[in-house]
This record gives C-alpha cells, structure tokens and sequence, in this order.
C-alpha cells in the first residue's frame, strides 16, 4: 500500500488546528449554528422523555385528567416544533458558515499564487495548481458541513442521552457508562484500518480517472499506432483493480460499520431488558422507563455509526487542507521591490552592468553581462535556444530575482521602483500570446478598467489588428474561446500587440515568435512591431535579421555570453561571426 | 424505472448474488420485526407483574439469535448488493473504454474529452447506484415498510395503523419535489464551482500576461467574484437540502401525536393493551428509513435513468471508418498515387482539399508546404484513413487504401501529429509505444536518430523519467523529437511528418533529417512544414494554397519558376541564418 502521501498524527493535529483558526473570524456566527444543533439535539433527547412521562403518568393509570394531558401535549408539540425549525437554520448556518470559511481559504490560495515567482509556476503542472484552489478546497468543505456537525451532534447526543439515562436510572445508566471505551475503541479499530483503505481506493479511482482521460486525449495517437488493445489491456487492469479494492471497502465496512453498530445495539437492548426483567422479580418497575431507555439507546447508537461514516471524509479533508496550506506557505514568492524611488520612469534608457544569474544556483546561465539602451534605442538579442536571451528577459521583467549585477532604467534600480511602476511603463510582448476568455475587446484592455472603447479601437488601429476584427461578425464583441482556439496565431499575436500598446508603455519587451505563423501574417506584424517601437526603448530577442538591421545595438549570445555587440555597420566591419551571417545572407539572397 | 428494466441483462448475469442479496434483505426486514414485539411482551409483563426468569430468559435468547442472524445477514446482503453495483460500474466503464477505443476523429472533433470524462465518472456513477442503493432502497423500503405496516395491522390495530399513515404520503410528496428543486439547483452550482474552475485554470496558464500588466490584483477580485457566486448557488442548494430532516421529523412527530392520542382512547375502550402502544410507536419509528427510500429512490433512479441512458447512447455511436468486405489484408508497399477531386471535413462548409493530383514513387520523399490552413493536414488525415468521403481515389501500390485492413495500412505509416502528444508514463515507454518490449538497444538508436538521445541522458534517471503531470516537463522542441522517436521506432514503410519540426531549432532540424534520409532509403517520407528548411531537400514537393497544389516540382525547379514558393523561400532564408548563425560558433 502506498503510504508516502499519510500524515502523521502530529501534522494532522496542526492541520486541524491551523484550519479551525479559520473559524475565529466567524466567532459569533459559529456560535450561533452551534446553539442551534445544541437546541435540536436537546429538543430530540426530550421527546422520548415526555412520551415516558405521559405513559408513566397517565396511560398506566388510566387517568387522563385534561388540562395535564393538555400540558404535555404541548410540551411534545412545542419540542417538536423547536427541532424542525431549529434543525433546520442549524443546517443553514453551518452550511452558510462553511462555505464562507472555504471562500477565505481559496481566496488565500489564490492571491497566494498570484504572488508566487515564475519559478514555481516553471516547475509546477497548472492542473496540479487549480485542483489546489479549487477541488482540495471543495473537500475540506466537506469538513466543516457534514464532519464537524456529525461529530458535534454526536458528542451532544451521547452527552444528552448520558443525562437523560442518569436521571432516569443512575444504576444501570453507570452500566451503560461500559459503551464509552467500547465506541472508542470500536472508532479507533475503524479509523486505523480504514485510512489506509480510503487512501487507497481514492489513489486508484484517481489513476483509473487519469488513464481515461489520457487515452481520451491522445486516443489520436493510440489509433495512429495501433495500440487500442494494448491500452484496453492496460485500462482493464487498473479498472479490476480498483473493483478488487472496492469490494474490499464493501466487506470491510459491513463487518464495521451500520450491522455491527446494531449487532451492539441488540446487546444492550437484551442487557437492559434483563436489568429491568430481573429487577421487576423484587420491585415495581415503571414500563415507561423501560420505554425510555430502549429508544434512549438507539440515540446513542445512531451518531457513533454516523461518526464512523464521516471519518473517511475527516481523513480526506486534512489531507486536502495539508495540501492547500502547503501552498499557501510556498516560499516561492516573486521578487519583492525594496521601493524607495517615486521616481517615474520618464526616458526609458536601460541599463545592465555586470549581471550574472543562475536559475539553479549551480550553473550559471548569464555572465557577466553589461549593455546600455538610451532612450528610444532598439537592443537587439541574437542567439540559439538556450544562449540566455529568454533569461535576460526574465530578470529584466523581474519574473525572476537576481543577486548579482544590477539592473537600471533611468538610472534607478529596477528593485527600486514600485511594482505597479514598473508593470504601467514596461511591457512584454510573449510568444506565445495568451487569450482569456472574454471578447476581443476584453483581452485588449484585460482588466484595466480605465481604457475606454476608444482607446481599445485605437490600439487595435495602431497595430493594424483593426481589419481583421471588423470582419469578425461581432466585431470588438466577438467571443474569444478557451485559449482563443478560434483565433489564428496571427491574429492572436496581433491582439496581444494592441494589448500593451493599450498601455502605452515606455519600454518595450518583445520575445519574437517564429514558429507556427505563416509568411504573410508574419509580414503583417512586422510591420506592426516596426510602429510599435518608434519613440519606445526596446528590448527584442529577434529571429530575423531585417527586423535588427536598424537596431542601435545588436548582441550576440553564446552560452550566457555576449560574444558580439554593436550596431549592424559596426558588427560588419568586425569581420566576426555577424559578418558571416550576413555574407550567408547576401550569398543565398542571389 | 425504465433504467430498471434497461440492466435487466445485469441483473440476470448477476441472478445468484441479487436473489441471495435481496432474499438476505427480506430475512432481516422480518426479522427485524421481532425486537419491538418482544419489548412490547416484556413492557406488557412487567406492567402487569406477571414476568418469570424462565420467559424473561426465553425471550433474551431469542434476541440474541435474531440479532446475530441479523448481523450475518445484513453483512450478506451487503456484499452481494453492493458488491454487484461495483462490478457493473466496472463492467460499464471497460464497455465504455473500449468503445472509445473504436471512435473516429470525427466522434473527438465533436466532444470534448470533459464531457466524454463526465461520461465514464458521473454517469457510470449514478448507474452503479441505481443498481446498489436503488435496488436496495426499492426492495427494502417495500419489505421493511410492507412487513412493518402489517406487523403493526395485524398484531396490534389496523385502524391505529390506518391513522398513523395518514401523514405519511404528504413527507413522500415533500421529498421527492424536493429532490427535483435540488437537483435544478445542484446543476447551477456545479456549474458555478467549474466557472471557478476554469477561471483559476486560466489565470494560471496565463500568469505571466497577468504579471506582466500588473494585473494581479484585479484578476484576485475577478476570482473572488465567482467565488462569491459559488457560495451564493450553494446556498440555494442548502436551502432545500436542509428542508429534508425537518420534513421528516415534523411528520413523524404528526404520526407519534396521532398514534399516541388514538393508542390511549383505544386502550381506555379495551381495545389495545400498553405493551402494544409501546411496541407499536417502535414499529412506527422503523418506518422512518423506508419512507426516507422512497423519496430518495425516485432521486436515484431517476438519475439513474438519464445516465444510462447517456450511456446507451455513446455507446451506439458507430465506429466511424471499418473495413470493407473481402478487404486486403497485405501490408501496403509501392507508389502512392493521389487523385482526389473534392474533400470536405465533416462539419465544414468549405472543401479542405480540392484537385489533388500527384504521385509520390516507392522511396521517395514528399514535401508539402502551405499556410496553415491550407490543408497540409488533411492529405495525411486522408492517407491514414481517419476520414473519408473524398471524391476520386487515393491509391497505394495500386490498390485503393479504403480497400486495405485499416489494421494492415496503419501498420505499414508511423504518424507524427502536429501536437506532439506524449504519455504520462517513462520518456523509453513513450518511444517504445508500439512495442512496450522491443530490445533497449532499439529504442536508444532511434532516440539517437530523432536527436534526442543526448537530451535524455541529461536527466536523472534517463530513459526512466517520468514525463507529464508528475513527472518532467519537456519543451516543446523536446517533445516533437520524442514524438519522431517513437515513429521511427517502428521502422514504418511510410513516415509522415505533420510540421514535426516546427519547434526544434535549424540546426537540430537538420541533422535530424540528414539521419532521416539515411536511414529511410527506400521507404517513403511524407514531410509537411510550414517552413521550408524542413522540406527543401525532398524529392518532391507541392506547395498548397486553400486546398489547391499551386506549384509542384523539386526545390530547384521551384526556385526557378519565381513563384509563391521563392517568395516563401526568401522570406524564411533571413530567418534561418540568424538562428544557424547565432549558434554556429564553435
């Protein structure tokens, strides 16, 4: 059995504790909903007690004066009466207070991962995130609605029953005090065993659930490569598996739970009426209280099946939570601003002096590099996948934090400004062009509020993205889908072009894209990229040589180095490796 | 109940277990029955101080039996029930597995693989209950509520019995319409929570847009709004759900009320004794659970139903292209001749390929460029027979591809998508896809031919690491060599190349085709690209524009016709040179 994913009791306990501190905040409408239960399950432990009362007093004797008969009648009503309704707002509050609890959990969790450094989100599956946020949270939900009432409303129901056993028959109630350690070890029997079960039907469900989905997506693939029985096979393995597993929780949970629990019932039904048959050889027995007392413990019985019911939810959650809050304590976080400067970012020259990073601390993937931008200067980065143009600009849009070396514009450290600076005045164009679900218009001004329609139109006008959407049927209201499937990659880089230059930013990022977008749309946004960078200093990692030739500064890369640097003329006269690429040019070209 | 009689064939497979299960369900229905009698006995005795040792210990004894009988039986029926609805979820989800196995691309263009998800989850889900808690609630709720309201007829009133009931049809009314509000509400707030779901999905992929425009904020509240509408449609489902136990509780207390107040004016007239109140109020507190199942099981199986029948109907969708009659059965080999006149996608307006004629000799390589979109795409599609429906013939060796075994056609192409899928198992089982036991030896040497070998060997643990979800994640250069791998693997007769080197750099690009070509003498190679580097050197290439060959011949001839492909051809020479020569310094 696989046992890396259990907690000790130790860190379930502090989980516990770390998530009943969530309920601190809702003090009072916790306390609310649980008056309540406490009404409801007095209200039903009082019930039999009037019934004992009208059978004892009246129904034995035959005597039914009308105003007592009246009385207890309406005791019984009243009683009644308070149980549904009660249970009913207790329900309602616990539900409203749990659900306000998992919205704080989750908010936490994601504004925790809006904080967290690209790193994490580099080294991270987005699938395993969003099941944080979303699906481990749903289920500690499960904790504060059906566990922690079942679990309330069992020990107020035993506690109640105790009391009421008490008053009615101190002697035998004493006996029945034997139940306690009984039910306790009964739970701690199930709990110990069951774990370990739960664990492991919920780990082959969750792989049964990945093989299908996988096959589902790359079913493409298994039919290209003949490989359907194969995968039938290998499905129908896992599938007996979790069958096997299941029946196993079946037998397990029957021996345990529901016709154990009244196996012990019908044991201590047997106890008391022999208590109470023996007793009535020598006294006078009230036959109310034996009523009393046999539907009295069926209470008692009720909630330890329930509790026992509940546990594997209890165990899920704590994991869940465990989990939730792993992340939310995530040291991963993205570089913070020391924020002293309230300067603005008013030129935009660029500066790099001596800056060397390393991703992991071992290798270094930047040495020592040095450049200046001046205001309005394109700097051009040339290099092959993995010379460190991707990471100059990670450190450069701050994704990532750097030790050695600094980082200028205008003569102010990049960690110096306030974040908000930084994010308004310099702005990044991907490769890969991200849609969000929305419209056109939507994902040009994201969630900037400020941005009329004007604005919008102006910005898709500038980078010549206007034509294509007034051709959509619905124009700037036209949907975009998940990822923008519906879009080509042209048109969505074009979209994400009008998007920062909605910004109006200062600087200039672009990460050029080259594959997957055809010839002429490349034409379209190049010469939208020229536009775009006119009076913007401009960092660009550039694929095309005619896009740099007007660079002011061109550096070549090589394993984290710059080899090369200077203008195009500058380069040429080098006679170096720049040359060479041009003369292959000039060579080809004719 | 139609869902009922739709497993009909299940049940009968399952005929021992169900009537065993269910015969066991009855045993203790009676037998159950049996305690409050006795109490009642025993309440009557003492109140009339007539109880002996000898009766008293008769009468434990025979609770002692019923209630370990009751246990024996009640783990019985259990197993037997239970155990069945969990074996007919597995039986349904292989049915299932293996009718997606069968499905054309055409079925998976039309659904998402969410929805065929929800499918094989939810709704074999809901099945399984049908078959677990419906059959027994149904079976149950009739003989424990049948045998309870005859116990408390006959042995005790049945007039006291009719009065007790009365209230009883208005709590399975209440509960079952309150099962329907439920499962409107349900819905709305499942869709809610999968709102949220994908928010958060989105917001993460897109991290570094968000980041960038300093949008972190925002995008916290735009999260928190649907999380607001998450609790806001939980509510509402609270708000029904928790009108359940008071329903019941207030209508039983309504039949205690009754039976109380009939009972004693019944006990004045003679007519019942005080052990039979006693024991009759027992009987009545047996009722709760069966009436309770009623309601639920008009939930259940109502459910039940429409999963099954979703079911049903998924898997009554055909398979899409099966073999003909008498179809051959040889492995194709020879010329490959394309004369296709129209080819239409399903669902599309347009025709995807139009007057395709050309021919592609035994050992040569194709190229075919185009835009995307131009239908570079569609002409492997064709050659592999995911679709059909083309007007004009495709012809392999001579024969017509729709008359071969799609298991012999498919056996002779070893297909590289665009997509570049890999499984989330080892990066050696991902290239050894056809053949999970092929000697090691093979599977490095086509690693070394897609130039991927050294990447492997980078990692950890080699040809053992884990890729996908919990394992690494690969660039996506990395994973079209993968992918390269595992069709060279197979040694296929005819390779097809669907813009398979799209993200791998020019210098890798090259080398992989220089081993291409060494290694495929004599078999022929399909290679689409919307780059030109990638198809240059090919024997032949087409160049498509909206379906249509606009220019064929080889690079040279092409060049000099100073057509599309020289534009196309200068265009990208800039592009290569800059990437060759940025890192061809050493």
């Amino acid at each position: 059995m696989n046992n890396k994913q259990k907690m000790s009791a130790r860190d379930q306990f502090k989980t516990f504790m770390r998530l009943a501190k969530y309920v601190l905040p809702m003090k009072k409408s916790a306390l609310i909903a649980i008056l309540l239960l406490l009404l409801t399950v007095t209200s039903t432990i009082l019930g039999p007690l009037v019934i004992q009362r009208f059978l004892d007093d009246y129904v034995v004797p035959l005597n039914f004066p009308a105003k007592e008969v009246w009385t207890i009648a309406l005791i019984y009503i009243g009683l009644q009466l308070v149980n549904i309704i009660g249970s009913y707002f207790q329900t309602l509050r616990f539900q409203e207070f749990a659900l306000a609890i998992i919205q704080q959990i989750r908010i936490d969790a994601f504004s925790k991962v809006q904080k967290l450094g690209l790193r994490y989100f580099d080294q991270t599956p987005a699938g395993g995130i969003v099941s944080r946020v979303t699906n481990d949270t749903e289920s500690i939900k499960e904790m504060f609605v059906s566990v922690a009432v079942t679990f309330m409303q069992a020990i107020f129901g035993i506690v109640g029953v105790y009391i009421a056993l008490f008053t009615l028959d101190g002697k035998l109630a004493l006996y029945t005090l034997i139940l306690l350690p009984l039910f306790l070890i009964l739970v701690s029997v199930y709990r110990y065993y069951s774990a370990d079960f739960y664990q492991d039907i919920r780990e082959r469900l969750s792989q049964l659930n990945a093989k299908i989905s996988e096959s589902l997506s790359g079913m493409d693939m298994i039919q290209a490569f003949r490989q359907e029985k194969r995968l039938s096979d290998e499905f129908i393995e896992v599938n007996e598996g979790h069958y096997r597993v299941g029946l196993r929780n079946i037998r397990f949970d029957s021996l345990m739970l529901g016709p154990f629990i009244d196996l012990l019932y019908a044991g201590s039904i047997v106890a008391v009426l022999s208590y109470f048959g023996t007793a009535s050889f020598t006294s006078v027995v009230d036959v109310g209280i034996i009523y009393a007392f046999t539907t009295l413990l069926r209470r008692l019985f009720q909630p330890i099946n329930q509790v026992m019911q509940r546990l594997s939810m209890f165990q899920q959650a704590i994991v869940s939570a465990s989990r939730v809050f792993a992340l939310i304590d995530n040291p991963e976080i993205e570089p913070k601003q020391t924020a002293v400067s309230t300067q603005h970012i008013t030129e935009g020259t660029i500066e790099f002096r001596n800056v060397t990073f390393s991703y992991d601390g071992k290798q270094d993937v930047l040495k020592n590099i040095s450049f200046t931008a001046n205001a309005g200067e394109t700097v051009a980065l040339v290099g092959h996948t993995g010379s460190g143009k991707s990471s100059i600009i990670n450190l450069f849009m701050r994704f990532y934090e750097y030790e050695r070396g600094d980082i200028f514009i205008d003569g102010v450290s990049l960690k110096e400004y306030p974040i908000e600076e930084l994010r308004k005045k310099v702005g990044l164009v991907l490769q890969d062009p991200f849609m969000f679900y929305g419209d056109i218009a939507s994902n040009i001004r994201l969630h900037n509020e400020e941005l009329t329609d004007e604005d919008v139109r102006e910005a898709a006008e500038f980078v010549q993205a206007d034509q294509f959407i007034e051709e959509l049927p619905n124009g700037y209201e036209q949907k975009v889908t998940e990822r923008g499937s519906t879009l080509s990659s042209g048109q969505r880089q074009l979209i994400a072009f009008a998007r920062t230059i909605a910004m109006n930013p200062k600087v200039l990022v672009l990460d050029e894209a080259t594959a997957n977008i055809d010839t002429e749309t490349e034409v379209a946004i190049q010469k939208s990229l020229e536009k775009m960078r006119e009076g913007r200093t401009t960092i660009a990692i550039a694929h095309r040589l005619s896009t740099i030739a007007d660079a002011e500064l061109i550096l070549v890369l090589h394993h984290g180095e710059i080899v090369e640097r200077g203008t195009h003329a500058e380069l040429l006269a080098q006679k170096g490796l720049y040359y060479t690429m041009y003369e292959l040019q000039n060579g080809t070209q004719e | 109940m139609k869902v009922l009689l739709d497993l009909r064939w299940f049940f009968s497979e399952r005929k021992k277990q169900y009537s065993i299960g269910i015969t066991a369900l009855m045993i203790v229905a009676l037998l159950q029955l049996a305690p409050p009698k006795i109490i009642g006995y025993i309440v009557d005795a003492v109140a009339k101080d007539e109880l002996t040792a000898e009766m008293l210990m008769r009468w434990m004894i025979i609770l002692v039996v019923t209630g370990v009988l009751m246990y024996v039986l009640r783990y019985i029926w259990r197993v037997m029930i239970f155990g069945s609805s969990v074996y007919l979820a597995r039986v349904m989800r292989e049915r299932l597995f293996t009718h997606f196995t069968r499905m054309s691309p055409s079925f998976y263009q039309r659904r998402r693989v969410g929805d065929l998800m929800a499918h094989a989850t939810n709704d074999i889900n809901a099945v399984q209950q049908t078959a677990g808690s419906g059959i027994l609630t149904l079976f149950d709720s009739i003989s424990t509520g049948g045998f309870v309201i005859l116990m408390m007829a006959f042995s005790i009133s049945w007039k006291l019995t009719l009065i007790a009931l009365v209230p009883i049809p208005v709590m399975i009314f209440l509960t079952s319409y309150y099962g329907r509000l439920l499962r409107n509400r349900f819905r709305v707030a499942q869709e809610a929570f999968s709102d949220l779901n994908d928010k958060a999905q989105e917001s993460i992929s897109g991290i570094k847009v968000l980041k960038t425009f300093g949008q972190q904020k925002e995008d916290v509240e735009s999260f928190t709004k649907r999380s607001e509408q998450v609790v806001k449609e939980n509510m509402r489902v609270a708000k029904v759900d928790a009108l359940f136990d008071p329903t019941i509780a207030g209508v039983f207390a309504i039949s205690y009320i009754l039976s109380f107040y009939f009972g004693t004016r019944f006990i004045l007239s003679g007519e019942l004794s005080i052990g039979d109140l006693v024991a009759f109020t027992s009987y009545l507190g047996l009722l709760t659970w069966p009436m309770l199942a009623i309601g639920f099981l008009f939930n259940i199986v109502e459910r039940g139903n429409a999963s099954y029948s979703r079911i049903q109907d998924l898997l009554s969708v055909e398979p899409g292209i099966q073999d003909r009659p008498n179809a051959v059965s040889q492995l194709p080999h020879g010329d490959i001749v394309f004369d296709i006149d129209t080819f239409k996608f399903p669902d599309d307006k347009r025709a995807s390929l139009r007057n395709l004629h050309f021919t592609i000799k035994q050992g040569e390589t194709l190229g075919v460029i185009g835009k995307t979109g131009a239908g570079k795409t569609a002409i492997l599609k064709l050659l592999m027979r995911e679709f059909e429906g083309y007007t004009g013939t495709i012809t392999y060796g001579g024969i017509p591809i729709t008359r071969y075994k799609k298991e012999c056609l498919r056996q002779a192409i070893g297909y590289v998508p665009q997509d570049h899928f890999l499984f989330s198992t080892t990066l050696g089982e991902n290239i050894a896809f056809t053949n999970p036991k092929i000697d090691p030896a093979k599977i490095v040497a086509a690693a070394k031919s897609a130039h991927i070998h050294e990447d492997i060997l980078t990692f950890e643990k080699g040809y053992e690491t884990l890729v996908g979800e919990r394992g690494v994640s690969l660039s996506g250069g990395q994973r079209q060599r993968v992918s390269i791998a595992r069709a060279l693997l197979m040694d296929p007769e005819l390779l097809l190349l669907d813009d398979s080197l799209s993200a791998v750099d020019a210098r890798t690009e090259e080398a992989i085709l220089r081993s291409l070509k060494e290694e495929r003498t004599g078999k022929t190679t399909i290679i689409t690209s919307h780059r030109l580097s990638a198809i240059q050197h090919a024997h032949q290439i087409i160049v498509l524009d909206e379906g249509e060959v606009v220019e064929i011949g080889d690079h040279d001839s092409l060049m000099a016709q100073n057509g599309m492909y020289k534009e196309m051809y200068d265009l990208q020479q800039l592009e290569s040179i800059v990437e060759q020569g940025g890192g061809a310094d050493e």
